[in-house]
């Protein structure tokens, strides 16, 4: 008798077990799937806010730098917001907010900014247009409208009035040019051409 | 040694200095600026023209410290003239020396001379080396 009371409780032991066990399985899975937060599959990529199509139709490049040397040692290094290649129609490639940094040998640095250039096709030369301003480590800044600045000898010139503080005075002129000195000497000249005006307030 | 009295010369020299010429090159290694071409330097009534100027920094580069100017330089004021080969204007002194073959006009009067010295603060000057002079007697002054 005292073994059929034994198997019994064994027995509705098991029963319960065999209804408690399943819910506790289902309570661990619904803590995996019911429970858990919601991953969404869209936001897991972030996609790039960028109208495709128009790259498309306009290539372009964000951010480019060009660096290189001109003949007689001068390192230029032209960096731009955004530039765009040439064209079928032979205009060249084109940047937007463009600013460059010539560092000629005789240790003079020459900081040029502007807010459009153009690279001619032949690519030895760029155009910088655009409230142009040229800032010299020898006390002369000016202020222009267009430059162009060659890419493989230290040659820039201004094609427009140009507006200059030096460190002596204001000085105005319709033409600028900073070139190396002809006479073979090293060194670079920066003249001013064309009704040249100095404006100098002594110190007295 | 002849000391003349040069008032229609004399003028307040811490006016500004204007420069204009046909070109302008500055050396981008010494600062050194050289104007050419019918280089006329203007400071309040006074004029100063002449074929080519270089111009001398003070030592600290800030301001001008002279003016040397040549090929045939003219000086001119409302009243007087001087005319040479070479000038050096030194700006804070005031002092323009004029060298080779000075030739001064005053009204009727000119006189020349190898080398004249004057201070445009002071108005006077010394002209020196061969003075000549030339005057017109019996005139009747206007």
């Amino acid at each position: 008798m005292a073994r059929r009371a034994a198997l019994d409780g064994w027995s509705r032991l098991v029963a319960w077990l065999k209804v408690l066990l399943p819910l506790l399985a289902l309570g661990l899975l619904s803590t995996l799937f019911l429970v858990s937060n919601r991953v969404d599959p869209e936001d897991a990529i972030p996609y790039a806010q960028v109208d495709v199509e128009e790259r498309l139709r306009e290539p372009r490049m964000t951010a480019p730098t060009y660096a290189g040397t001109t003949r007689d040692g001068a390192a230029l290094e032209l960096r731009a917001d955004e530039t765009r290649p040439a064209t079928a129609d032979g205009q060249g490639q084109t940047a937007k907010k463009v600013n460059a940094r010539l560092s000629t040998p005789d240790g003079a640095v020459t900081d040029l900014a502007a807010d459009a250039a153009v690279m001619a096709p032949d690519g030895n030369e760029v155009t910088l247009t655009g409230n142009v301003t040229f800032n010299s480590s020898t006390g002369y800044d000016l202020v222009t409208e267009a430059l162009t600045a060659r890419l493989d000898e230290t040659a820039i010139r201004s094609t427009t009035p140009v507006r200059a503080t030096g460190p002596v005075g204001q000085i105005t002129a319709d033409r600028m040019e900073l070139t190396q000195r002809g006479d073979g000497g090293a060194g670079y000249l920066l003249v001013f051409n064309g009704s040249v005006k100095l404006v100098f307030q002594p110190a007295k | 040694q002849t000391a003349i009295n040069l008032t229609g010369l004399r003028q307040d020299t811490s006016l500004p200095v204007e420069v204009a010429a046909d070109s302008l090159a500055v050396d981008q290694t010494d600062g050194q600026a050289t104007f050419s071409g019918n280089v006329k330097v203007t400071q309040g009534d006074m004029t100063i023209q002449a074929g080519e100027a270089r111009v001398e920094y003070t030592p600290d580069g800030k301001g001008i410290d002279r003016i040397l100017l040549s090929g045939r330089v003219l000086f001119a004021s409302p009243t007087d003239a001087a005319e040479a080969d070479e000038a050096v204007y030194t700006i804070d002194t005031g002092v323009v020396v004029l060298t080779g073959d000075v030739l001064l006009t005053q009204g009727s009067t000119t006189i020349s001379g190898g080398r004249l010295v004057y201070d445009l603060d002071q108005g006077t000057g010394s002209m020196e080396g061969r003075v000549q002079t030339v005057f017109t007697p019996g005139k009747a002054q206007p």
